[in-house]
């Protein structure tokens, strides 16, 4: 599903320039639950940003559902975005403007689904998360975990192939975040869904079935 | 989707109060004086266009070899013209100034002094589109025949019925018997023409009736006092028809005068066509495109407003930017989302508008002194461009700032970068000039209007106007007893202790003069000087004494010169503009010399100091006196204390000497006053333009700081923790915006000194464009700037630190 292939990421700096991802080759498979570590600054961010087509790498092949996606023009990025991919944030990123119920709406407004589709969908996921009556509340007035909870209902709502989810626990005390893992595990072996996160912590990398660790922009 | 946009539009003006509100105040009140000022341009532009043949109807135009151009003619050419060439279907004439006077109810019965009448053709009212409400047009076709408006036939007969009763008429032309014989609907604001009663010209057909007045002869080809307006057949060529009437006059007019005819398209004559054409029209077109140009102006800073608070709050939504962009948004979709935001903005301020409207509509018409609505708009199709206007704007400030917005990375704003773009900063510092640039033009403009009005206001006019009051001459009983009888007033008013002074005249400082002409020379005057036009006033003996008139050379008229008749006299007194004109070298050359009029000679017996006869707004005219008794004006100047008691004891001796009459009065200062209406009005206009203008530019100033003090609270607090002051806080968050006006003051100083300067040409007393009026008007936008940004600075500067750095 996912095809790295001497991936690399530079930025310039001065007169030259500086590597944060060098020669990066790896292989995800359908269904995978991976884990990506190393120390602060060692790239993971960086990764899991080209591996969800947020950046684009400076050099090297990726290939997505067996698709060159390198260079791909904006149009067809948000295309996949709606269709394959979802994002689970550290900052949760939810939209203050808008209800727990709104907020996990919306990637299927963007998507186009039909009214009727959108309510059971979403009525689905709030009552799959115990989130039925939190369901007109504003962000603000949730507690992390919960938003986090909201976060990766609305990551999931379009039924993507796979999950990107940078730090998801890292604002959240150890209670939440065990929920929050034990959760993402439910959905990869149940709705065979592939997850990639990046993680600080090794107890939530033994959720997932493989761990990738980066150092200093190398794959270890 | 739209649902979802509209939910979040919601919710965001809601969260974010203090923006929505200086968006709806500004775009409000921006566009509200923008809905007022469509409605006086229309207003302006369907003056006279209800006659139902109005594109075929032509005024007869003279025009001087200087340009000057008026609309009375001699009665004599539209029967001619009409004989001899074929374009033309029909003619209407009707002069106004001739007929004014006092009307009478009955012999001995109620009387008003009338000033809104005129002769007219007997097919006026097919001519022109006046609706009658009683009465048959065709009986305006008969002598001594009157037609009331609604409202004066309601004044002469209360509720009973006018039709066949009978009026008489005191005017120029003695006592005449008029039978009402319709009446009209009271004509509008919408008309040039308007009549509060109108008298068949047929009436001055009869000798009976002109009383010896044989210029008013509707045949002649000398006397220019009749508007003329003719009916063009359809496919006729107005300017071939002006040729032949070119050609009429050179072959029939007596007069040398270098006048020329043009025919003026009855469309063009409230509103010129365009700015630079010629031809003398009842409105002002300049006032017209300068006014929607302010109004333009007004709600280019709302609009500026949006653009800048909204691309300024950018930041705070970045995030929300690049969420939606996470999620599967596209461009476009955002696109929407913020369009949509600025469009229910826009219609926020618009319905706040609308109710705005719906309140002021009274104060505005009483600013522009006219009676409008917003009905009017429906006359004109001005309003459909306004309202595309107004759509254009809302939808390209919103399309701006939607796709600033929209043009965020979703990495950057995911990281939380503060990545503003410095166009946008560069942007929105333009925009704030801009702003300023409007404000403190206007602001000057205000200043430099209100001070050439003061001007004028308080100028020397070189005549003392104190206590001077002016009563009009009786109409009513000018037999061959009133001599007599206007002798034993002045008599009279010679004994009364409250009198200091006292002078019959024809014409009186502040009104007209008699009339102008050309066709004076001395012996020495050269080739052409005859074609010189000079104003005539018509004074009594005591005229120059009682306005303080000094005199320069040789002496006044006596009382016997002024009793002799028109036609012998043989004595004129000069001003010292036209010793200058006529080519002497100095009052004293004048005195004693014979100078010729037509063929007529006369002794020139004295010089008098120049004085602004008219008003300071127009250059000293060289003026001939020339000396009768006739009192159509007795000037009074009253001793100081006790007024109205006095003028009541006058009214009392006026009403015993002239039983009948109406007592009619002005002061001599009061009446120079009207003289300056316009710049009043003009100064109105700009005080609440620049008021506007500088309200809203400073809600968008004051919005700006509320965001920079916001974005910038953190940074604050660090410098209060270091040791900050207040007043240091102060300055660094308003420099920037100091700044920003600084240099608006600098771009609008000298545009605006330019666009003034060329207004203040019109005047031949001005003053200078000092230094002072530019301090003034930059100290008042810098301090108003100050104020505005000051307020959020101070709150900022006072915060406690702590606070702020808590929060993060
Ligand atoms: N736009 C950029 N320009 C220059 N350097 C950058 C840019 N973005 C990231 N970097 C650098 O790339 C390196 C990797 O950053 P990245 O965010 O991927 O680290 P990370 O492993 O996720 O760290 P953390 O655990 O702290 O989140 C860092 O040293 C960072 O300074
Ligand atoms: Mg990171």
């Amino acid at each position: 599903m996912i095809k790295l292939n001497q991936i690399a990421k530079h930025y310039p700096a001065g007169f030259g320039k500086v590597y944060v991802l060098r020669q990066i080759d790896l292989t995800i498979q359908e269904g995978e639950f991976v884990s990506i570590m190393g120390p602060s600054g060692s790239g993971k961010s960086t990764l899991l940003h080209i591996l969800g087509l947020l950046e684009e790498p400076s050099e090297g092949e990726y290939r997505f559902l067996d698709e060159p996606v390198q260079k791909l023009s904006e149009k067809k990025r948000t295309e996949l975005h709606r269709h394959h991919i979802g994002f689970v944030f550290q900052a949760y990123h939810l939209i203050d403007e808008l209800t727990v119920y709104e907020n996990i709406e919306t990637p299927l407004l963007y998507k186009g689904v039909s009214g009727s589709e959108r309510k059971s969908r979403v009525a689905e996921l709030l009552d799959r998360f115990n989130m039925v009556a939190k369901k007109d509340l504003f962000p603000s007035q949730l507690s992390g975990g919960q938003q986090q909870l909201v976060g990766v209902a609305r990551a999931l709502v379009h039924q993507p192939k796979v999950i990107f989810a940078d730090e998801p626990t890292g604002n959240l005390h150890s209670e939440q975040a065990d929920e929050i893992m034990e959760l993402f595990q439910k959905l990869n072996k149940e709705d065979k869904v592939t997850i990639v996160q990046v993680t600080h912590s090794e107890k939530n990398a033994t959720y997932g079935t493989r761990t990738i660790r980066l150092k200093d922009g190398w794959m270890a | 989707m739209i649902q979802n946009y509209l939910k979040i539009a919601f919710r965001n003006l809601l969260r974010n109060k203090v923006y929505t509100f200086i968006h709806v105040l500004g775009l409000g009140l921006g566009i509200s004086a923008f809905v007022f000022i469509l409605e006086y341009v229309s207003l302006e532009k369907s003056v006279n266009q209800f006659h139902t043949n109005v594109d075929r109807m032509y005024r007869l135009v003279n025009v001087a070899t200087d340009g000057a151009s008026w609309g009375e003619v001699e009665p004599g050419w539209a029967a001619l013209a009409k004989e001899r060439f074929p374009e033309i279907e029909d003619y209407c004439r009707f002069a106004d100034g001739i007929a004014s006077g006092v009307m009478q109810k009955a012999e001995g019965g109620e009387s008003f002094k009338e000033e809104s009448i005129g002769y007219v053709e007997g097919n006026f009212f097919e001519f022109f589109t006046f609706p009658l409400l009683k009465g048959s047009a065709e009986a305006l076709k008969q002598p001594n025949v009157i037609f009331l408006s609604e409202s004066t036939a309601a004044k002469y007969f209360g509720k009973t019925e006018a039709p066949g009763k009978t009026l008489l008429l005191h005017n120029q032309f003695g006592k005449t018997t008029f039978t009402v014989g319709g009446i009209y609907k009271d004509m509008t604001d919408l008309s040039d023409i308007r009549y509060d009663m109108v008298l068949s010209l047929e009436t001055l057909k009869s000798p009976a009736n002109t009383n010896g007045n044989d210029w008013v002869r509707l045949d002649n080809l000398d006397n220019q006092y009749i508007n003329a307006f003719f009916l063009v057949r359809e496919q006729a060529n107005y300017q071939e028809l002006e040729a032949k009437f070119n050609t009429l006059r050179n072959e029939l007019s007596q007069e040398n005068d270098g006048i020329v005819f043009r025919l003026q398209a009855a469309t063009n004559i409230h509103l010129a066509p365009s700015l630079n054409d010629p031809l003398l029209t009842t409105g002002n077109v300049k006032y017209v495109y300068m006014l929607a140009g302010i109004a333009l102006l007004i709600l280019l800073i709302a609009w500026f407003n949006y653009i800048n608070l909204s691309t300024a709050n950018a930041l705070k939504r970045a995030n929300e930017v690049g969420v939606r962009k996470v999620i599967g948004a596209t461009q476009a979709h955002l696109i929407g989302q913020f369009l949509g935001e600025s469009l229910l903005t826009n219609g926020l301020g618009f319905c706040f508008a609308l109710m705005l409207v719906g309140t002021l509509q009274p104060l505005f018409a009483e600013l522009i002194g006219k009676q409008v609505s917003l009905q009017i708009l429906g006359n004109t199709p001005f309003w459909m461009y306004g309202l595309g206007l107004l759509l254009a704007g809302s939808v390209l400030s919103g399309l701006y700032s939607a796709w600033i917005l929209s043009r965020f990375k979703v990495i950057e704003t995911l990281k939380g970068k503060r990545t503003s773009n410095s166009r946008g900063i560069w942007l929105r510092k333009g925009l704030v000039v801009g702003q300023f640039v409007i404000s403190t033009s206007l602001i000057l403009a205000t200043i430099v209007i209100y001070s050439q009005l003061r001007h004028l206001q308080t100028g020397e006019l070189g005549i003392n106007t104190e206590q001077l009051l002016v009563v009009s001459g009786p109409q009513i009983g000018k037999d061959s007893t009133f001599a007599t009888r206007s002798n034993a007033f002045v008599q009279t008013l010679a004994e009364q202790s409250f009198v200091q002074e006292y002078a019959t005249s024809n014409v009186v400082p502040s009104r007209y003069y008699n009339f102008r002409t050309s066709g004076f020379t001395q012996p020495g005057s050269k080739p052409k000087d005859e074609l010189k036009s000079y104003a005539f006033a018509v004074i009594g003996d005591r005229y120059l004494k009682t306005y303080g008139i000094s005199i320069k050379a040789g002496r006044n008229f006596t009382p016997q010169e002024t009793d002799v008749e028109w036609n012998n006299n043989s004595k004129v007194m000069l001003n010292e503009r036209a010793v200058a004109e006529l080519g002497f070298s100095s009052p004293e050359e004048a005195i004693q010399t014979k100078i010729k009029w037509d063929e007529r000679y006369l002794e020139v017996i004295g010089v008098v100091a120049d004085y602004h006869h008219t008003s300071l707004k127009n250059s000293i005219d060289p003026i001939i006196f020339y000396p009768q008794k006739s009192a159509v004006y007795y000037s009074i100047r009253l001793t100081p204390e006790g007024m109205g008691d006095k003028v009541a004891k006058l009214e009392k001796l006026y009403k015993t000497s002239f039983p009948g009459n109406p007592f009619d009065f002005f002061f001599m200062d009061e009446n120079y006053q009207k003289a300056y209406y316009e710049e009043q009005q003009y100064g109105k206009l700009f005080t609440t333009a620049s008021l506007l203008a500088v309200f809203i530019a400073c809600l968008g100033l004051f919005g700006l700081a509320t965001y920079t003090v916001e974005s910038r609270t953190k940074e604050i607090g660090v410098r209060k923790v270091l040791g900050a002051s207040v007043s240091s806080v102060v300055m660094l968050l308003s420099k920037d915006f100091l700044a920003l006006v600084g240099v608006a003051i600098l771009i609008a100083s000298p545009v605006a000194a330019y666009f003034l300067n060329q207004w203040l040409q019109d005047f031949p007393y001005r003053i200078a464009m000092e230094w002072w009026i530019f301090v003034a008007a930059a100290g008042l936008a810098l301090l108003i700037a100050f104020v505005t940004v000051g307020f959020q600075s101070v709150k900022a500067g006072l915060m406690n630190p702590v606070d702020s750095l808590r929060s993060e």
